[in-house]
């Protein structure tokens, strides 16, 4: 209904309006006192209205704070967590620490079968190692006790480049899990996992068929 | 809107001063005490929400806007939030007529313009009556209408609506009165 049919109704119902002054006559009348009580009250009243805008904004502080502090990245024991050109120099340094294992025990190392990403690698490991060569020999021995999980297929071009590099080359395991190029599943895990996959379903088969003659052995009791 | 002597009262109470304090309840407390009263049952209770919101008033003056609304607006503003704030938190009981199937909205709008419109003192008593089984808001709002005469803009901003909620409203309460009315008669 309109502003000015509203208005009309206003003007028109008579009886409403009447109704009402009844109404607005008959309610309690205001206390005489009842004035000084409320200047009473508020000069009484201290004001609270500082604290109270405060304490949202502490809140809103140790919110940001606490997520700041969850979503920072960790610091990372290595150099490679450093940035600038001593981190990329750190970066580089240990690289050729991690390379170490495949020259001293050929049979863990194989060429990647991940041609462009190795021979970047490589590459990098190349310029490093030949400024960093005292190093090698000291990190070796950790490395030659992990167990071997990522296998790299050998290919004829990677075992060119090794016989090329006798110093220089790298496992997929030695490159860090933060590479894109480590994101990957080697084909010996991929075969793992279905093998693993396999068993699971067998012995989920093998559990509904129990179930199965379970169940058929109580409706035949029945 | 703002009058010169609100614009002086209001000086006087954003520097808290005691006189402009009293000034303004001698000028204001009545009507406010008298729509305080109309929601809030109980002369007790009337009396505890009309000290709140002076109270309120005084602390919170600079918040008022001009530009906004009238003076004496703002002040029916917080004086409706307080008694509805009461309400609630006090949980009275109240009983009232709820229109829970649309029954009223289907009255033709002849019936009741003629039993609003010809006078009647009879129809004037059964009105009062009626409009005891009106929810607390919906009677604040057809009193403030019809017996304090203020726009459907002032309306709005205190019972914080908009104009044409408010119209509809009004449209629907009126009709709802008169279908208490049948009910009363019957």
């Amino acid at each position: 209904m309109k502003e000015e049919q509203l208005n009309t109704l206003r003007q028109q119902d008579i009886n409403l309006r009447d109704a009402l002054k009844l109404d607005e006559a008959e309610l309690p009348q205001m206390p005489a006192d009842l004035n000084a009580r409320v200047m009473q009250r508020a000069t009484q009243q201290p004001r609270k209205t500082t604290v109270r805008r405060i304490w949202p904004w502490l809140a809103a502080a140790c919110v940001v704070g606490f997520i700041i502090v969850n979503l920072m990245p960790p610091k990372a024991s290595s150099p490679i967590s450093l940035q600038g050109e001593g981190g990329v120099v750190a970066e580089k340094e240990s690289q050729p620490e991690v390379e170490t294992p495949s020259v001293e025990q050929p049979s863990i190392e194989q060429p990647s079968a991940e041609l462009p990403i190795k021979h970047s690698a490589q590459t990098r490991v190349k310029r490093m190692v030949a400024k960093v060569q005292p190093a090698k020999v000291e990190v070796s021995e950790p490395f030659a006790e992990e167990p071997l999980l990522a296998q790299e297929v050998a290919t004829p071009e990677t075992e060119k480049k090794t016989k090329v590099e006798p110093t220089v080359t790298l496992t997929e395991r030695d490159i860090p899990i933060t590479r894109p190029e480590n994101y990957k599943y080697t084909p010996e895990e991929i075969a793992l996992m279905k093998k693993q996959a396999n068993e699971a379903y067998l012995k989920w088969a093998q559990l509904e068929l129990e179930i199965a003659k379970h169940n058929l052995e109580q409706t035949a009791q029945k | 809107m703002t009058t010169i002597t609100d614009i002086d009262l209001l000086e006087g109470l954003r520097k808290q001063s005691p006189k402009a304090q009293q000034q303004m309840l001698e000028c204001y407390g009545r009507n406010i005490f008298a729509q305080v009263a109309r929601l809030v049952p109980g002369i007790e209770n009337a009396e505890e929400v009309y000290q709140d919101v002076f109270v309120k008033v005084f602390n919170n003056i600079n918040r008022y806007d001009a530009e906004k609304s009238a003076l004496k607006t703002w002040l029916s503003r917080i004086a409706y939030n307080e008694s509805i704030s009461f309400l609630r938190r006090k949980s009275l009981p109240v009983v009232y007529y709820e229109d829970r199937n649309g029954e009223a909205e289907k009255l033709s709008d002849e019936e009741v313009d003629e039993t609003f419109g010809r006078p009647n003192a009879e129809t004037v008593q059964l009105i009062r009556a009626a409009l005891k089984h009106l929810p607390p808001d919906e009677r604040a709002l057809i009193t403030m209408f019809y017996y304090e005469e203020m726009s459907l803009k002032e309306i709005a901003y205190v019972t914080e609506s908009i104009p044409t909620t408010v119209a509809s409203k009004l449209s629907r309460t009126r009709k709802k009165l008169y279908k208490i009315i049948k009910i009363l008669q019957s």
